[in-house]
């Protein structure tokens, strides 16, 4: 796969698309455009299937990325949520293999996929209180054990 | 002369928790909800308080079973930020001790499926032979489950010239045992019933649902990331990407035990061209910035670890998507339809890693009853209702 062969199919600027090595690709998109770009991924040559979603907390920000796998190559897609209003928009409509990954996101970074028919605690137990999102950096090991009332 | 006899095959990691909750009409099922967390350790978090050589034994740990896997696919990826190459002779030894550890989990696949399907004398056969290359395992690396044996810039152990033959005797072994699981799978009338035709997973839903591994394969599709983006030595060795078209149990099992001798195979040639030269290579504790994919094939499907670092000598964020979190809703799809008698060994086909339905909760659409089970209720049910119906 091409930096070129990424930039015609997905329509997007070049200095979008960071090439890591001839195997791993790293595109940043705006959050309006991801049902298109992942869409679009999924048309092209040796597709074969989205790996997995990770998201991260990078400050002010938390970034989400769709690992999609090619038979020669892995797109990682990023979008950027902020922490005021998590909110992006459901693949599983397009690729319903998605359904699991964004439940672990939802638990343990608190971002609403709008569009996902059940966001219900898929890793966390069902009596976790709501504003506890356990993988964000600002919920260390310590405040999580205070907060739930429990000792190390 | 020496007996061996397999004792119990009561294991804490065998019994692992996940709820499924069912919803049946008369003896079908219709809907299938799974719930996880029963044994969430919370990892990922805990990855951000350690440094990258702890994480090594860490990554270790996440799994019982393809142990290795995930230790080779961390190590993967801090090589990818340091910029190392691997000592050659390094890299032929993990491609061996990644087989040897396919065959040591296929093997205990069979088991379990044979044992879910009542047929118990198979289960110990799988089993015994499981114990020939676990003890070669433990001869490598001194252990028997975590091998130690991947590190970041190589492997912590050599495999000497008296091993070689001794992997090799027992490889010639395992060979026999393989031909022989292939005549009772595919001949066997009790194992046919019970596998052909259960538990379909298509093509196109198997595409859709994202499945990996031998899940995906037995569905016909040539998915392994071996083959996809060689790592360790596998860009040297030749070997075949197994497929059957079946979509069912029966395929599943088939896959696995071709599987075993593709392995075999992969491992003759990679100790009979195994390079001279160092197993390891010094590397620094701080990592530079960045952050790399790594991906393996471990016997259950891909593995796939994010990394970034952000410059100290600990991880910003590790992430771990190990195979059977992408293959749960393709199970999910294959138990609906199946008759509740079917529900053991469809699970056990996915090879679940939170393994064995301990908790299953079945509503009655009909009765709107709510009836509790737990896994060995569900394995009796199964059995007796075959009795019942085919007098065995």
């Amino acid at each position: 796969m091409r930096r070129s062969e990424i930039r015609r199919q997905l329509r997007i600027r070049a200095r979008n698309i960071i090439v890591q090595n001839d195997r791993r690709f790293f595109v940043n998109i705006e959050k309006k455009d991801l049902k298109r770009v992942i869409r679009r991924l999924m048309r092209m040559k040796n597709y074969t299937h989205l790996s997995t979603i990770t998201a991260l907390d990078t400050g002010y920000n938390m970034e989400v990325i769709y690992h999609v796998a090619f038979t020669d190559a892995l797109v990682s897609v990023k979008v950027q949520v902020s922490k005021e209003d998590p909110i992006l928009p459901s693949i599983v409509e397009i690729i319903p293999g998605a359904a699991l990954y964004e439940r672990e996101v939802h638990d343990l970074f608190g971002i609403v996929f709008e569009g996902n028919p059940d966001l219900s605690p898929l890793l966390l137990p069902d009596d976790w209180p709501e504003d506890i999102y356990p993988l964000r950096k600002f919920w260390s090991v310590d405040k999580i054990f205070s907060k739930l009332g429990g000792r190390r | 002369m020496s007996f061996e006899i397999p004792f119990g095959p009561q294991h804490p990691a065998l019994e692992e928790s996940i709820n499924f909750m069912f919803e049946i009409e008369e003896e079908r099922v219709v809907s299938v909800k799974p719930r996880l967390g029963y044994v969430h350790r919370g990892i990922e978090k805990i990855a951000e308080s350690r440094n990258y050589q702890q994480l090594v034994y860490l990554s270790e740990r996440i799994c019982g079973i393809c142990s290795f896997a995930h230790a080779l696919c961390y190590s993967q990826a801090v090589e990818q930020l340091l910029g190392l190459e691997v000592p050659e002779r390094a890299r032929f030894i993990r491609t061996i001790v990644a087989e040897m550890e396919r065959i040591q989990n296929h093997y205990l696949w069979l088991g379990l499926t044979a044992k879910e399907m009542g047929f118990e004398t198979l289960f110990m056969y799988a089993w015994r032979d499981r114990e020939t290359i676990i003890r070669m395992l433990d001869m490598i690396s001194g252990k028997r489950v975590h091998y130690g044996m991947s590190t970041i810039g190589g492997v912590r152990r050599d495999i000497t010239e008296p091993m070689i033959k001794r992997i090799e005797k027992s490889l010639d072994h395992l060979e026999v045992r393989a031909e022989y699981y292939t005549k009772v799978c595919t001949k066997d009338p009790l194992i046919l019933r019970r596998t052909v035709g259960v538990g379909i997973l298509r093509p196109r839903e198997a595409r859709a649902l994202c499945a990996v591994g031998p899940t995906a394969r037995a569905s016909g599709i040539a998915r392994d990331v071996r083959a996809d983006e060689p790592y360790a030595a596998y860009g040297e060795v030749p070997f075949r990407v197994v497929t059957y078209r079946g979509c069912d149990v029966a395929s599943r099992t088939y896959v696995r035990i071709d599987e075993i001798k593709e392995s075999i195979k992969i491992i003759r040639y990679a100790l009979k061209n195994l390079p001279e030269g160092p197993i390891r290579i010094k590397v620094p504790t701080r990592v530079p910035e960045g952050e790399v994919i790594s991906r393996v094939e471990a016997p259950r499907g891909e593995n796939l670890h994010f990394l970034k670092s952000n410059g100290t000598d600990k991880p910003e964020r590790w992430k771990i998507r190990a195979p059977t979190l992408a293959n749960l809703l393709s199970l999910c799809k294959m138990l609906i339809g199946v008759n509740l008698a079917d529900v053991p060994v469809v699970i056990a086909g996915i090879d679940p890693c939170i393994a064995c339905a301990e908790r299953i909760a079945i509503v009655d659409v009909n009765m709107r009853k709510l009836k509790v089970w737990n896994g060995e209720d569900l394995w009796r049910y199964a059995n007796e209702w075959y009795q019942k119906r085919y007098g065995r």
